[in-house]
């Protein structure tokens, strides 16, 4: 090839170098102008080879001589391009011209720019791991299922790492974390919980019991993971705390239905006590309260009131009607 | 518990360990963020299993220094990686290595699926100018390839991401999620007004 240059020949002096040196080695200065002796004056074509006929023959591919026991991992390394003398199988891939087969390995460019696996045969990957596997440490044994590890480590952080080919290594999506927690790990008392799930809004998932709070304002992983963690320690103790103006909560504001002192009760109670014969008293609440119709009657008031109209919730509402008003 | 706080180990780059790994322009790495920092320390590797390999780059073999500290490893439930790429054969490929590396390793898999493809389609003019009747249809097909992991050490997984990323062929992305576990810090254990009376509801 003409990018050997003449310095490589220096030491062996004026050796009859082939033709595939262009420049020759009695000058030390390699000018254009004077053509040298021993470079044949045919050499009117392009640059490249010299002199036709003096050729140094292609030896045979490297691949005739493997044998099947070497070392492959010594032929490839690295992941390096398809070498069709390099790599002993008979491989076809193209699409046939008419009539025919692929064409073959040998200059063939479809084998080439496909991305190859030969460096990473099974073999190639257990001697790297092998090398790698005194990096590693082992998950502890203790915490074998799911639930043993939500028990101890209710907390858990997410997020993403993104890897691709382009003009630039980062992406801005990278930086966004979701800190999710079970409520039910956290110590809460009633009030706290129900203020929290108040707070908490559409971030908390009823059918989970998991608060999930997403964080991408600020520009670094680890600061949105801060501020997550920030978010949560205020949640929790804002949830404790109790406002003055919390006295003021409506029955519109409860999140579930009670029956107690609600319009139901009242209806129930003073229909039966219409029923019954007057002269009774007062004291009669309490005792028709303690009566088995009046808790079915409540029970399926309430389950109406949470799940809504069904088959089953309306037919065991209309059951214990009947039974408390003796029909 | 004690037996929960497992060690971690200092981790050195793999930019030796991986033999004549030539991809000095790979630019990818955004690996997962370490609660310490990783040094880069390129002549402390041990050469020992890895002798018979030919390597390209000439280190000076030390006396393979592995430090381990005394900073808890960072546990991680799950890590789910999802492989892009245009060539479905291509991603064939990446998956068998990736598992058969996870394997080696002894990280316990969870699922290998393959999400559907996506195909990507639109309609442009054939000619530059006039012509509206005569267009062209290009696509660009994205097949994907999703393998979950769970259960690994901060470790393992910064050891095995960076080993998968390194080769990940040209032509292929990839998104890794991870879920971090951690114990509920000691400021949320306990509310910070509990002397204070709080008014029942």
């Amino acid at each position: 090839m003409a990018a050997i240059t003449s310095k490589a020949f220096m030491p062996f002096g004026r050796i009859n170098v082939p033709c595939f040196v262009k420049y020759n080695c009695l000058n030390r200065a390699t000018y254009a102008t004077s053509l040298p002796e021993n470079v044949s004056t045919r050499n009117k074509g392009p640059p490249g080879r010299g002199v036709k006929g003096a050729r140094r023959e292609a030896g045979q591919p490297r691949a005739e001589k493997m044998e099947f026991d070497q070392d492959w991992t010594a032929v490839y390394p690295a992941a390096t391009p398809f070498r069709p003398s390099s790599v002993p199988l008979p491989v076809r891939m193209g699409y046939p011209v008419k009539r025919g087969v692929p064409p073959e390995k040998k200059g063939n460019l479809e084998l080439i720019k496909i991305p190859n696996f030969l460096h990473l045969t099974p073999v190639a990957i257990r001697k790297q791991c092998e090398a790698l596997k005194p990096f590693c440490t082992e998950w502890p044994s203790v915490l074998d299922s799911e639930a043993k590890c939500d028990q101890h480590f209710p907390i858990k952080v997410e997020s993403t790492d993104y890897m691709s080919a382009g003009q630039s290594v980062r992406n801005p999506e990278a930086r966004i974390v979701h800190l999710k927690v079970k409520v039910s790990s956290l110590n809460l008392d009633d009030h706290a919980r129900k203020k929290m799930l108040k707070l908490a809004r559409e971030r908390y998932c009823k059918d989970t019991d998991v608060l999930t709070i997403k964080t991408d304002s600020c520009p670094l992983r680890q600061q949105n993971s801060d501020y997550a963690m920030y978010l949560l320690t205020v949640l929790y103790h804002e949830s404790w705390k109790t406002e003055a103006w919390e006295a003021e909560k409506t029955v519109a504001d409860m999140e579930e239905y009670s029956w107690e002192d609600s319009p139901s009760q009242k209806n129930i109670l003073d229909t039966l006590v219409r029923m019954k014969a007057e002269g009774e008293g007062e004291g009669l609440h309490e005792e028709l309260l303690g009566r088995r119709e009046v808790q079915e009657y409540k029970d399926s008031v309430t389950r109406l009131k949470i799940e809504g109209e069904s088959e089953s919730t309306m037919l065991q509402y209309s059951q214990a009607v009947k039974k408390v008003l003796n029909l | 518990m004690a037996a929960l706080m497992t060690l971690g180990r200092e981790f050195f780059s793999l930019t030796g360990m991986l033999a004549g790994i030539s991809h000095l322009g790979r630019k990818g790495s955004c690996v997962c963020r370490c609660h310490r920092k990783c040094p880069t320390i390129r002549s402390h590797l041990p050469l020992t299993s890895s002798s018979c390999f030919h390597t390209a780059t000439v280190f000076s073999s030390t006396a393979s220094s592995i430090t381990v500290t005394e900073e808890p490893d960072s546990l991680l439930q799950k890590v789910s990686l999802l492989v892009k790429g245009h060539d479905r054969a291509v991603l064939d490929s990446y998956e068998f290595f990736a598992t058969t590396a996870a394997k080696e390793l002894g990280i316990t898999l969870d699922k290998v699926h393959e999400p559907p493809k996506i195909m990507e389609r639109f309609t442009l003019l054939k000619s530059v100018h006039i012509f509206k009747k005569h267009r062209v249809q290009y696509e660009m097909r994205t097949h994907y390839r999703c393998i979950e992991l769970s259960h690994i050490t901060g470790c393992t997984a910064q050891v095995y991401l960076e080993y998968i990323q390194r080769n990940l062929p040209e032509g292929v992305a990839m998104q890794v999620t991870k879920t971090a576990m951690e114990k509920v810090p000691e400021h949320i254990l306990e509310p910070m007004w509990k002397d204070e009376p709080s008014a029942a509801q």
